[in-house]
């Protein structure tokens, strides 16, 4: 619009307008912005395409399901938010929210300071420092699926490798698998296991963006290692952690395969979480928009919190 | 002579309608040489390795007997086969014939995913069953799949075990199985004679499995579901003694605490290791047992209460509605529970067989083959009534229904009076939705 204006102004009156001198120069620069904006749509299609085929187009789908009643066959039957009125009356859904928030507030926690506590370690002049980093890391190389195998071994509690040392050791055996919270304790130890090498692999390459001048500054002004550790290290990691803690809710949000295969939500719902107690809906009872109904709460469990972070993010990179 | 053309287009037709009306015909009627049937059936299963083998053998007769037809067989694990069928059918890509497990039978059959067989299979066809398979592949009285073979379960010893808590008499026979105040006695003497750590007894009712905790109410001559197939009849003085019986196994201690339905050890496992003296199992255990076991052991029939009663494990064979080629596919299945089919198949996977026929004359596994009679003696304690309520198309949901109960009884302390009811209305839910 402003363009046009200053078009006309330029044109003298009773005459054919005139071409101003500068339009050669606005036209072209107008030529390369919309190249410009064609190339970035262009380099942006692809993902977007991707996103709408595999992320957007199935999301629709799951909120259309979660309000209909269906069998797992054929086109279900409108009912409207019945499923989500259901929700409010399931215990199991309220313990399995419950189990949830729990697993994300201990596992989110222990393992960003399990990884920082290692990376801040392996940063430092170790020996064979190489060797253990890619210990630590190894176990983010092994799938989930075959992680919760290994933890199975380990904690059987008939012929567990841990029981078995704990009897050694003249200690009681610990009910790992019939105990309600043996059994918690059970996944949370094995997923720390499996995620703290994440962890520590992100924090490392923090800690070595920071300037080792701030620690010399530090240590000639006094300061002990904890100090250093406290007022320079975790406040420079800072971004990293941010980072990770949004990575580490989400997959705490979304754990499957771990307690799937280590106790299938037991002993007594022990372990169920939102996305065990959706899977045993949708593929076993066959109540698929149900199932859809807890997947769509679990989307806005997720959005919510990540909507609180984004704004806390802001104020981080503003104290930064 | 003359021919008008109207002449010879009624001649025509007459000399026609006979080669139309037998071309149409599809199968072969009594009395007439079998038309040989054209085509390609897809046909997903998931299976051991003898059990896959069996399969392979089995098509390449089919297709020598069928000139023109082929069945791609599609092998996938059994975790991911029932995802992966319930996608295709909701896709319209599903294959043409599938394996299912009776449990899982109703589900499909009941919700119009199964092609009927009806029309499509020869007069007298169900003769060639037991009563009891035959009840499993019904749905509204008609029939949705063939019964393909069958499992279950009889008890597996330690022999040393057993022995050294002088527990020497074994039952041989299906009329000589222990009660259960016979099997208490038995569970009792190992628990006296066992370490804290070792048990008498694991029970394979794990995962899916929980179908397998039946046994004992069929046992105590109960049902779960009434007549009509809908009614919760779980509310019963059988009902309240299966409960009580096995949830009495966890308060004295006769299985470990890890044994409940909802675990992820199996009792195979625990078994295996030695830690319980006996297992519930199938035959289809017999291959890795005889293999892998390095201590003396054998197999003797589930105990009895007011009668024999037993879990009708195995798979079915059915084909889907929307396959373009039914009568292709229902000449497959047939011929897959053909007498030699079925002999060679259950033979080398230790599995039983289905038709009376086989049932009568037996067959002998290829492992432990002097065990085979057990095996197939127990699977004669299940009947129609027994295998026609787990072929209910609510099946799954009530599944879930005898895991959470179960569950909660076996191991949180739940009395048995909470748990009948919450069977019994878990189940009346279940069926009405």
């Amino acid at each position: 619009m402003t363009l046009r204006v200053e078009e006309r102004s330029a044109a003298p009156a009773g005459g054919e307008p005139a071409r101003p001198r500068e339009s050669g120069p606005r036209r072209s620069r107008r030529r390369r912005n919309l190249g410009e904006t064609l190339a970035g749509l262009a380099f942006l299609s692809p993902n977007m395409l991707l996103l709408g085929l595999f992320v957007l187009v199935p999301l629709v789908g799951a909120v259309s399901i979660s309000l209909q009643a269906t069998n797992g066959f054929g086109s279900g039957r409108f009912i409207g938010w019945d499923n989500y009125v259901r929700l409010f009356s399931d215990g199991l859904f309220w313990r399995s929210t419950l189990n949830t928030a729990l697993f994300t507030l201990i596992v989110t926690p222990v393992s960003m300071a399990m990884g920082l506590g290692i990376a801040a370690l392996l940063n430092s002049v170790l020996p064979a420092r190489g060797v253990f980093r890619s210990i630590v890391i190894v176990p983010m190389a092994i799938s989930g699926v075959a992680t919760a195998l290994i933890g199975v071994l380990i904690f059987d509690q008939n012929s567990g490798i841990l029981d078995k040392m704990l009897k050694f050791a003249g200690l009681p055996s610990i009910p790992w698998q019939s105990g309600q919270g043996a059994a918690f304790a059970s996944v949370v130890i094995v997923t720390l296991w499996w995620r703290v090498g994440f962890n520590m692999l992100i924090y490392l390459a923090g800690l070595q963006g920071v300037n080792p001048g701030l620690h010399e500054a530090a240590r000639l002004d006094g300061a002990n290692g904890w100090q250093r550790f406290r007022y320079i290290t975790v406040p420079m990691v800072g971004p990293s952690s941010f980072f990770l803690l949004i990575m580490n809710v989400i997959y705490s949000f979304q754990v499957f395969d771990i307690i799937f295969v280590m106790t299938g939500g037991g002993p007594q719902n022990a372990t169920s979480v939102l996305v065990t107690y959706a899977y045993d809906t949708g593929f076993v009872t066959r109540d698929q928009g149900y199932a859809a109904a807890i997947g769509v709460v679990l989307l806005l469990l997720t959005l919510a919190f990540t909507a609180i972070q984004w704004r806390i993010s802001r104020t981080r990179d503003q104290v930064e | 002579m003359d021919i008008s053309r109207r002449n010879f287009f009624v001649a025509a037709g007459a000399v026609s309608i006979p080669l139309l009306l037998a071309g149409c015909a599809g199968f072969s009627t009594a009395g007439t040489k079998p038309t040989p049937r054209k085509g390609t059936l897809t046909f997903t299963t998931w299976g051991t390795d003898s059990e896959l083998a069996g399969f392979k053998t089995a098509i390449a007769r089919f297709e020598k007997a069928n000139p023109g037809s082929t069945v791609t067989l599609n092998a996938v694990p059994y975790e991911q086969m029932f995802t992966n069928i319930d996608a295709q059918l909701q896709a319209g890509n599903a294959p043409d014939i599938f394996r299912v497990p009776y449990y899982t039978f109703g589900s499909y059959a009941g919700r119009s995913q199964l092609l009927d067989l009806t029309a499509t299979l020869p007069s007298g066809f169900s003769d060639r069953f037991t009563p009891q398979a035959w009840r499993a592949v019904q749905n509204a009285d008609k029939p949705f799949g063939v019964p393909h073979h069958t499992d279950t379960s009889v008890i597996l010893y330690n022999k040393a075990l057993l022995a050294s808590a002088g527990v020497t008499a074994i039952p041989t026979t299906l009329e000589k199985a222990w009660t259960w105040k016979e099997f208490e006695g038995v569970s009792e003497k190992l628990r006296a004679s066992l370490p804290d750590d070792k048990f008498p007894f694991a029970y394979n009712w794990q995962g899916n499995g929980v179908t397998r905790w039946l046994s004992w109410l069929f046992q105590a001559d109960g049902r779960f579901l009434a007549k009509d197939l809908t009614s919760p009849a779980i509310d019963s003085k059988a009902g309240r003694a299966a409960v009580d019986f096995t949830k009495s196994f966890f308060d004295k201690k006769w299985v470990p605490q890890n044994d409940s339905v909802k675990s992820t050890t199996y009792a195979s496992d625990i078994w295996y290791s030695q830690t319980a003296a006996m297992t519930w199992g199938g035959a289809f255990l017999l291959p890795d047992a005889a293999s892998t076991l390095d201590f003396e052991w054998g197999a003797t029939f589930a105990p009895r209460n007011v009668r024999g009663g037993s879990d009708f494990g195995g798979n079915a064979l059915v084909a889907t509605a929307g396959t373009k080629q039914p009568e292709l596919a229902t000449a497959f299945l047939d011929f897959m529970t053909q007498e030699k089919s079925m002999r060679d198949f259950c033979e080398a996977a230790s599995l039983l067989p289905t038709r009376a026929d086989l049932v009568e004359s037996g067959i002998t596994f290829a492992q432990r083959p002097e065990l085979s009679p057990v095996f197939i003696g127990q699977a004669s304690t299940v009947q129609a009534a027994d295998s026609g309520q787990v072929a209910s198309p609510s099946m799954s949901k009530i599944i879930t229904v005898l895991k959470d109960q179960l569950e909660q009884a076996f191991i949180g302390g739940q009395s048995t009076d909470a748990t009948i009811k919450g069977l019994s209305d878990g189940i009346a839910a279940a069926t009405a939705s």
